[in-house]
């Protein structure tokens, strides 16, 4: 579904020159749910910005379904951490859900079948006509969330989604992202900087290096197709995998130069 | 209902006090050029309750319709057009601050060798002066839409006339209201002056009509309700603005709540 080829990003300006992303080489493949995790500063949302078409690499590639990608591509959709940012304050929440559908030309009754399957997917089903302002971030970012399935993208990107939600808020959010993923047969490349997420959530994880950034190590997650909060994260694999992925992480600060600061 | 009355009595308490105080002092004026409130009052009804409504006032009020929507279609257009691109913005500012620093007044005897004395001179001054607010906000506020939102818009393939109607516009839009409530002002001075020099009616023409024939009371009753008038369009203006942005209106009162 999405190969990344190469990837490399030199941020250039003011007399400096920064290779944020060095070479990073990966697949998603159809109905996966991966995540990619690093340590901070170390490029996770230039990356994302790469495989979003909103920013060129340098050199290297995306290809998402055999066409590369330049520029926002038509199937994939992305949520980004800033969540109450992202929501258009001036329409309601169904009509920020709809907008995407509008550009895809889509009947009217078709597309409020649509935003009411989303905003019921994601729990929000009475909050169609309240406005983003109106609602608690852990909404908000349900809101963005709706908007993306609605849209039935072939990819659903996330950008260290749940980065700025409070902890219970977080942990169900976890929950409704798995929920969605096999409700919805969906690819997922999800961002974050949690490792106990990362795990919780993956089929496989994807460990990134410190700046200049290069793909450490990319990890299968032999957990249960069924996971919950409680019960997987006390299991003993959780664990190990969990720890794992923190001492690479941990080597892979060890290894860097002085922090650049870029993401 | 008497929070409603209680916050109207809060807002005319003010006023009515410097009416009252006005009224007060005023009352044994011998000064011709000061005639007692009472006398300005009367007046005001003999002149502007009557005739001279349709045929002073609402001219006037025509003029500055048209040139404060001409403003605001072609500074709102250009602001836009000028604020997404930042080459245009670095080409148009410096000379968009020259033109900009030239009062309207100064102009006008070249407007009327261009569009003579009737009313499209008015209406041009009155455009004149009341676009540059409009511009200078509508190009900031445009310039300043949140890179999160365009972020998304583009990540949903929304452009064009969508982006402009969805995105551009609804979120430049209080700041373009700011830059409409300045031209306002503006539009209400420009639309008295443009009937000092060459006109055969209107609202400022009658003022100094009165002021040049030594009708001192009848002049002081127009400056009053240019007062009035100024007043009212604000209110309007404002019922009008909470209606527009009632998203950024509540999203403030949610953001204090927190």
């Amino acid at each position: 579904m999405l190969e990344v080829e190469h990837l490399r990003k030199i941020y250039d300006g003011h007399g400096r020159s920064v290779e944020a992303l060095r070479d990073l080489t990966f697949r998603v493949g159809a109905g996966e749910l991966v995540c990619l995790v690093g340590p901070s500063g170390c490029g996770k949302t230039t990356l994302l910005k790469c495989v979003s078409g909103l920013l060129a690499p340098t050199s290297g590639r995306v290809v998402l379904e055999g066409m590369p990608v330049s520029g926002a591509p038509a199937n994939m959709a992305v949520v980004l951490q800033e969540y109450g940012r992202s929501l258009f304050p001036w329409m309601s929440v169904s009509a920020n859900v709809e907008l995407p559908l509008k550009q895809k030309k889509l009947p009217r009754a078709r597309r409020r079948e649509m935003v009411g399957r989303a905003l019921d997917a994601v729990g929000l089903a009475d909050a169609g006509a309240a406005y983003p302002w109106q609602l608690s971030g852990g909404m908000q970012q349900r809101v963005a969330i709706a908007r993306a399935i609605a849209y039935e993208p072939h990819i659903l990107l996330m950008d260290e989604p749940f980065a700025a939600v409070d902890a219970q808020t977080r942990a169900e959010l976890e929950d409704l992202v798995r929920r969605i993923w096999a409700g919805f047969a969906m690819t997922i490349l999800f961002v974050t900087h949690d490792i106990d997420e990362a795990v919780y959530l993956g089929q496989r994880v994807v460990i990134l290096s410190s700046s200049p950034t290069v793909v450490q190590e990319d990890l299968a997650v032999d957990l249960p197709a069924e996971r919950d909060q409680l019960t997987t994260r006390a299991q003993p694999r959780f664990t190990e995998l969990r720890g794992h992925v923190y001492e690479q992480i941990q080597k892979a600060k060890a290894a860097a130069p002085p922090s650049s600061g870029v993401s | 209902m008497s929070a409603v009355l209680r916050r109207l009595a809060a807002t005319m308490a003010l006023p009515a006090l410097l009416v009252v105080a006005w009224w007060w002092t005023s009352d044994a004026s011998t000064n011709f050029y000061l005639p007692p409130l009472r006398q300005i009052l009367a007046a005001f009804a003999d002149v502007w309750i009557g005739d001279r409504f349709a045929t002073d006032v609402l001219p006037s009020l025509a003029r500055l319709a048209a040139g404060y929507l001409i403003a605001a279609v072609v500074a709102i257009s250009a602001g836009v057009v000028i604020g997404q691109s930042r080459v245009v913005r670095g080409i148009a500012e410096p000379g968009l601050e020259f033109l900009r620093a030239i009062p309207p007044p100064v102009l006008i005897p070249i407007l009327i060798l261009f569009a003579g004395i009737g009313d499209q001179m008015k209406i041009i001054v009155i455009a004149v002066g009341a676009v540059w607010p409009i511009l200078l906000n509508t190009v900031e506020g445009v310039r300043a839409v949140d890179q999160v939102l365009i972020d998304t818009a583009r990540s949903y393939r929304i452009s064009g006339l969508s982006r402009l109607r969805h995105l551009t516009l609804p979120a430049a839009g209080p700041q373009i209201f700011a830059g409409l409530r300045q031209a306002l002002s503006i539009a209400i001075i420009l639309m008295v002056i443009s009937e000092m020099f060459a006109a055969r009616e209107g609202l400022g023409f009658a003022i100094i009509q009165f002021q040049r024939t030594f009708a001192i009371p009848e002049m002081w009753s127009g400056t009053i309700l240019l007062g009035l008038l100024g007043f009212v369009l604000a209110t309007l203006f404002r019922m009008v603005e909470r209606r527009v942005l009632f998203w950024y209106f509540g999203q403030r009162a949610a953001a204090r709540d927190h």
